[in-house]
């Protein structure tokens, strides 16, 4: 019994340890300390390295030009492992026990309706970075007062594809579509939104078939099979990441992009990059890419990004960016890192941005981002990947959305 | 001593009671606070599921369910309604008994193997039907718009402070109210069961009658475990029903030891320390996670306080030789 006595204090003294460790005093300093949440391992870590890495080269900016009211800078990162209530807790210690004087929330949706709940509790000031979901801050019972979304708003995509879409059916006297959309809340409510408007646009389209393939489903040639025998002129999917790639090489095998007129608006350069034989012609939206807005400002910074990250930036990345950009600005101008004082001066602020369609983002008093670059083009097999891009027509997508949120009873 | 149990663990559940809630009165700590929260709510879950792992030696990995409906109805009845919190919270459980109830009549009488794989079913049922049924539930986007905390007896429940006050007396009554079934004649019972069924039944017990009791008992606190899960996340989120949040309860179980009332309670302190721990310092938290169970399962070959309370034994007869 004598020798097993040092195994069982260490393991006393382990089990004290972690006990003790989740309340260590938190160290004040000068400092100005961010959190930044989001998923960082698992199947879609992309969302969180990306995200990361849009975030590091603004704070890096701003640190080596003597910080954020004379404060350097640091960010606290958290993984949230993708669960909401994860995402919850991570929230609550960062401001709690980390001491962050402010959030970034890069988190996909599920986990961004959690955080939004902790921020309506603590008060902190926080800025949503990836989720797309409209009802965030477009929803007056879901919205908070100091918390903001610099991202894509899944309304404003639909109005500009849809538009689009429109069009180019009117051009190529496409009447009969298909569409394949993951089989999961994202998928089904957004496929119904962008066919709603598209109805709007060209009351004449007809759907022939609908595919649901399950989300990361390796094997999709009974979805491709059943697409093709429908013989649809055109093929509107709302598949994305690994799951494109992945319908796109597979596709090539039966030759659907012959057959079909193709158009999809998650086209990322991860996705891009990694397909084998990407078809020329699919009607692609431009989620981030260097050539659009075709600026000199924002093609360097997407050369700054893949000289310092070696990779291609994503749409992640570039939004990260952006929430790092209207943090800064809102916390000069408030001279302050109060919620209240943070929140106040970042409603109605716009910035000069390369990723804006104008060259400047404006957040809106719904405490969403507009005037972000949106635009549809075809793709080609080497970079740039999406030519002929056209911007959206923002001054639609704001009528149409303003309809859309009557139609909620959101205003 | 020994002939008044009730009493004695009356006595330790006021005095642990008394030191939670006292703490803050000296020192607030926030992440403290949240894990007592995050604690009370786990303490519940795997707590009742050792009612059936460890008193009755039915297996069930499905226990993820009933932590999740009391979730969601609790969730739904606040959102829903005006009901007040504690009749939500009341709502919110007797459901979960019943559907305990439904679920246990089909299960119980099924050897453990399949019992274990029937419970999994209804488990994953229950996550699609949350998954499926948007319109309520809010699909894999999870219950949006938070839970209207309304005040009960001067609870505010949207102070940290008082959904700690409120998370740590419910879990305490909830673990005495737990540990007095382990100890009546009912809990005796049951691990007369575990240990040999056909005895049991030669002595007049009714198998599945006794089963199904536990069975629903567990699940109602199971229930009540995640209308304190819900409180803290304020809202609900298919997560909280899927089957690797029942894993959860059985790493806590088994971490924790299977044969002591408290070691499931112990397992849960290790677990979320640890994961509050691990991930603060690096994203491989499953590597390290099942590197401790690892430990656990090849070392101890059992729980912390099983290993503990063993140790304590053979010093004592040790010490009396």
């Amino acid at each position: 019994m004598r020798t097993r006595g040092i195994g069982r204090r260490s393991i006393l003294g382990g089990t004290a340890g972690l006990l003790a460790a989740p309340w260590v005093a938190r160290a004040q300093a000068k400092t100005l300390r961010i959190g930044m949440q989001s998923i960082f391992s698992g199947p879609i870590a992309l969302v969180g390295t990306s995200s990361r890495a849009g975030v590091q080269m603004e704070v890096e900016r701003i640190n080596s030009a003597g910080g954020l009211l004379g404060r350097q800078i640091e960010i606290v990162y958290r993984d949230s492992k993708g669960q909401p209530q994860e995402a919850a807790r991570v929230a609550r210690e960062l401001v709690n026990s980390a001491g962050c004087e402010l959030l970034l929330d890069a988190e996909a949706s599920s986990g961004a309706f959690a955080v939004q709940e902790v921020v309506r509790d603590l008060g902190v000031a926080c800025i949503h970075c990836n989720s797309e979901t409209s009802s965030l801050t477009a929803d007056p019972k879901i919205r908070v007062p100091t918390a903001f979304r610099v991202a894509r708003q899944g309304v404003h995509d639909a109005i500009a594809g849809s538009a689009y879409l429109a069009e180019f059916a009117n051009a190529n006297k496409i009447t009969k579509w298909a569409t394949c959309s993951p089989d999961y809340a994202y998928g089904r409510d957004t496929t119904a939104q962008y066919l709603q408007f598209f109805k709007k646009f060209k009351s004449d389209i007809e759907v022939v078939t609908e595919a649901w393939p399950k989300l990361g489903q390796p094997d999709l040639t009974e979805v491709i099979t059943k697409l093709i025998q429908a013989k649809p002129q055109a093929l509107f999917t709302l598949l994305y990441a690994g799951d494109l790639s992945a319908f796109v090489n597979q596709g090539n095998v039966y030759a659907l992009f012959s057959q079909m007129k193709v158009a999809c608006p998650n086209f990322d350069y991860p996705v891009l990059t990694t397909i084998k034989n990407l078809p020329a012609g699919i009607q692609a939206a431009t989620r981030y890419i260097e050539t659009f807005p075709d600026t000199a400002a924002n093609k360097a910074w997407g050369e700054s990004y893949r000289k310092k990250y070696n990779e291609f930036p994503t749409n992640w990345s570039w939004e990260n960016s952006l929430a790092v950009q209207f943090m800064e600005a809102a916390v000069k101008k408030a001279n302050s890192t109060d919620g209240k004082a943070v929140a106040a001066a970042l409603v109605g602020m716009k910035v000069n941005s390369p990723f804006g369609v104008d060259g400047t983002i404006t957040m809106r008093d719904d405490h969403t981002t507009i005037g972000y670059a949106i635009g549809w083009g075809q793709t080609v097999p080497q970079p740039p990947y999406i030519t002929s891009v056209k911007p959206a027509d923002w001054g639609k997508i704001l009528e149409l959305e303003t309809e859309w949120k009557k139609q909620q009873h959101y205003i | 001593m020994k002939s008044r149990p009730a009493l004695r663990d009356t006595l330790i559940a006021v005095v642990a009671l008394a030191v939670i809630l006292v703490i803050p009165a000296f020192h607030r700590s926030p992440a403290f606070e949240d894990y007592i929260i995050r604690l009370s709510a786990m303490a519940l879950f795997a707590t009742s599921l050792n009612l059936l792992v460890g008193s009755t030696g039915m297996v069930s990995f499905g226990h993820g369910m009933f932590y999740g409906l009391g979730a969601y109805s609790f969730a739904l009845t606040m959102q829903l309604t005006d009901l007040s919190l504690p009749v939500a919270a009341i709502l919110a459980v007797l459901l979960t008994v019943v559907a305990a109830f439904l679920v246990g009549a089909v299960c119980v009488r099924l050897g453990s193997d399949y019992f274990a794989f029937v419970t999994l079913a209804m488990q994953m049922l229950f996550f699609s039907v949350i998954i499926s049924w948007q319109s309520l539930t809010g699909g894999d986007q999870g219950l949006r718009g938070g839970i209207p905390r309304r005040e009960i007896f001067g609870f505010d429940l949207s102070s940290q402070l008082h959904l700690y006050q409120f998370s740590a007396i419910v879990a305490v009554l909830g673990l005495l109210a737990l540990r007095h079934v382990s100890a009546s004649p009912f809990g005796a019972t049951l691990r007369m069961i575990r240990d040999n069924e056909t005895r049991a039944a030669f002595l007049g017990v009714v198998l599945w009658r006794a089963r199904l009791i536990a069975f629903v008992i567990a699940g109602g606190f199971a229930g009540l475990g995640g209308v304190l899960a819900a409180l803290f996340v304020s809202g609900a989120y298919p997560e909280l029903a899927d089957w690797p949040n029942s894993g959860q309860a059985i790493f806590a179980v088994m971490l924790g030891g299977i044969e002591s009332f408290l070691g499931p309670l112990v397992g849960a302190m290790i677990l979320l320390a640890l994961n509050d721990v691990v991930t603060r310092t690096t994203e491989y938290y499953g590597l390290v996670l099942g590197i401790v169970i690892l430990a656990f399962a090849l070392g101890l070959r059992r729980g912390v306080l099983d290993y503990l309370r063993r140790w304590w034994a053979q010093g004592r007869t040790g010490r009396a030789r």
